[in-house]
């Protein structure tokens, strides 16, 4: 090995100076994009002076919500629980839909092009109507209660891991792949054995996540008349009954921490 | 007996891997190729069990072409096992698992989407594994183990596709000295126990005198070199590893 030096250190330093230096190009790409956020803000119609008025407003709802009245909860517990059974079967109805669809939208699993396209394509449309919306829907067809809320969830959901798992797929490792295409084994032998080992902890991350998302999710979906607490939660705004929207909200917080501990939990022992 | 004629692979982009290569590998026999990186050692064992398909040329095994027709691809490479330079297990599965996928190649999609593996199976792994000395650690999950040891259960797995031939892709590339004489050791064993030939693409001139039969050598795509391991010569060395761009080429007889 030779250790001639072919350049000056200085000179590199000078170099790397010269290359972090901001450019006339850099301040102009900054100016354009705060320009941009202003026009935007406009079309927000964003006004800080009135939201800074209104600030004690806000404060006076959570004010009036103190001391929470505990015995409601007994009366919340039902659609608590019933919320938990809309986020765990909505979830599993995403399983259902967006792994086949995930899988099949995977560059390094479906050859085809047109294959391909389709299936992200519907999960496009399953992900762009958004749960509330599948909601208004499923509860026109199926009528009131927990089960147009699982699905409605489980549809939406469905759109987004779908993509989430194609993501996983895609960026597993190739080398089992091609040794176990060398072993003789089909394709479908070959994501189940190379593919899906090294995907699940991505996979499982994100049920757990959507999980979490599903509880906070299933809390508006009362609103439509799909289940759960967010009906309780309407109309105890509604009726403005301050201290008993403040026990929905501490309950909805409680099970969202339950949830992100458990799943943490659940993370650490997969890896 | 594996006959190689005439084989060129370019890759789409206009890379030339291989160029009419002409090769004949007796059963049984323990082939060392060996060149430096890029001389096209690894296209030429993958077009063998079609991993890569040869834009000319046509490979035979036991006088059957395995080249050209779109044939049970399957059944054609589960004759054929392979060992990779960076082992290629599945790191979240078990050891005994990862030898099992070896029997992919003979069973039925649907059982075995199930995880689920005839007994017979279950005991030709844990043979293979006992033959690279690995069966006391079947059900540690493959990334629990050291180099050394995922290429020997990396061995069990080709071993467990009961196959005529073992191709192994600079097997030892990322193993210490020590530890890659083991492993090489481990597969010249179980190969010559077994009747198995084997094609294994080495870049160490060392091992390559240590443990071949027979030694082909490459540079640029072209076998430059055909012989026991002591005709290699420094002269020869020299054509293998240094050879310029345009320089002829003079058959070896």
């Amino acid at each position: 090995m030779s250790t001639a030096i072919t350049r000056p250190a200085d000179s590199i330093i000078e170099e790397l100076a010269a290359r972090k230096r901001w450019r006339l190009h850099h301040i102009a790409f900054a100016g354009v994009v705060i320009a941009f956020l202003a026009w935007c803000a406009d079309g927000v119609d964003l006004r800080p002076k009135e939201l800074g008025a209104a600030l004690p407003a806000i404060g006076e709802y959570f004010y009036r919500m103190a001391p929470p009245k505990w015995e409601f909860a007994e009366v919340l517990w039902k659609p608590a629980v019933e919320t938990l059974y809309i986020a765990l079967w909505g979830n599993v109805i995403a399983l259902v839909i967006g792994l086949p669809l995930g899988v099949l939208a995977a560059a390094n699993v479906t050859r085809s092009a047109v294959l391909r396209n389709c299936a992200k394509a519907v999960l496009n449309f399953l992900r762009s109507v958004s749960e509330l919306i599948w909601a208004i829907f499923f509860v026109a067809a199926v009528g009131l209660g927990p089960f147009p809320g699982a699905l409605a969830l489980g549809v939406n959901f469905g759109g987004i891991l779908g993509r989430l798992y194609a993501e996983a797929l895609e960026n597993i490792d190739n080398g089992p792949v091609e040794a176990l295409q060398a072993t003789g084994a089909s394709r479908l032998q070959v994501i189940v054995y190379a593919m899906f080992p090294q995907a699940l902890p991505q996979f499982v991350t994100y049920n757990l996540y959507w999980f979490e998302v599903g509880v906070r999710s299933a809390t508006v979906l009362g609103m439509v008349g799909a289940g759960g607490i967010g009906f309780e939660l309407v109309t105890t705004i509604r009726l403005f009954e301050w201290r008993e929207t403040g026990v929905v909200l501490l309950l909805i917080l409680a099970m969202v921490t339950l949830i992100d501990l458990a799943s943490t939990w659940i993370r650490s022992r997969i890896y | 007996m594996i006959s190689i004629r005439g084989l060129s692979k370019t890759y789409t982009g206009g890379v030339r891997a291989l160029h009419n290569i002409n090769l004949d590998v007796p059963a049984g026999e323990f082939l060392v190729i060996l060149g430096p990186s890029g001389a096209g050692k690894s296209t030429l064992l993958r077009c063998i069990n079609r991993l890569v398909d040869p834009s000319e040329g046509k490979v035979f095994h036991d006088g059957a072409e395995i080249t050209g027709h779109r044939g049970d691809l399957r059944a054609i490479r589960r004759q054929f096992g392979m060992v990779f330079q960076q082992f290629n297990l599945v790191k979240r599965l078990s050891v005994l698992t990862n030898v099992l996928t070896g029997r992919l190649g003979y069973r039925s999609v649907w059982r075995s989407l199930a995880y689920s593996f005839p007994e017979a199976d279950k005991r030709i792994a844990i043979e293979c594994l006992a033959r690279v000395n690995m069966d006391n650690k079947a059900f540690q999950r493959a990334d629990t183990l050291s180099g050394g040891e995922q290429q020997r259960v990396a061995i069990a797995r080709a071993l467990a596709q009961q196959p005529t031939v073992i191709l192994a892709d600079e097997p030892v590339a990322s193993l210490d000295p020590k530890i890659a004489r083991q492993v090489l050791g481990y597969l010249r064993e179980a190969t010559q126990e077994l009747g198995i030939t084997v094609l294994c693409n080495l870049h160490q001139v060392d091992y390559a005198r240590e443990f071949s039969e027979r030694v082909v050598g490459m540079s640029r795509g072209s076998v430059v070199f055909e012989g026991t391991a002591a005709a290699l010569t420094e002269d020869i060395l020299h054509r293998i590893y240094y050879r310029e761009p345009g320089e002829t080429v003079k058959e070896e007889a």
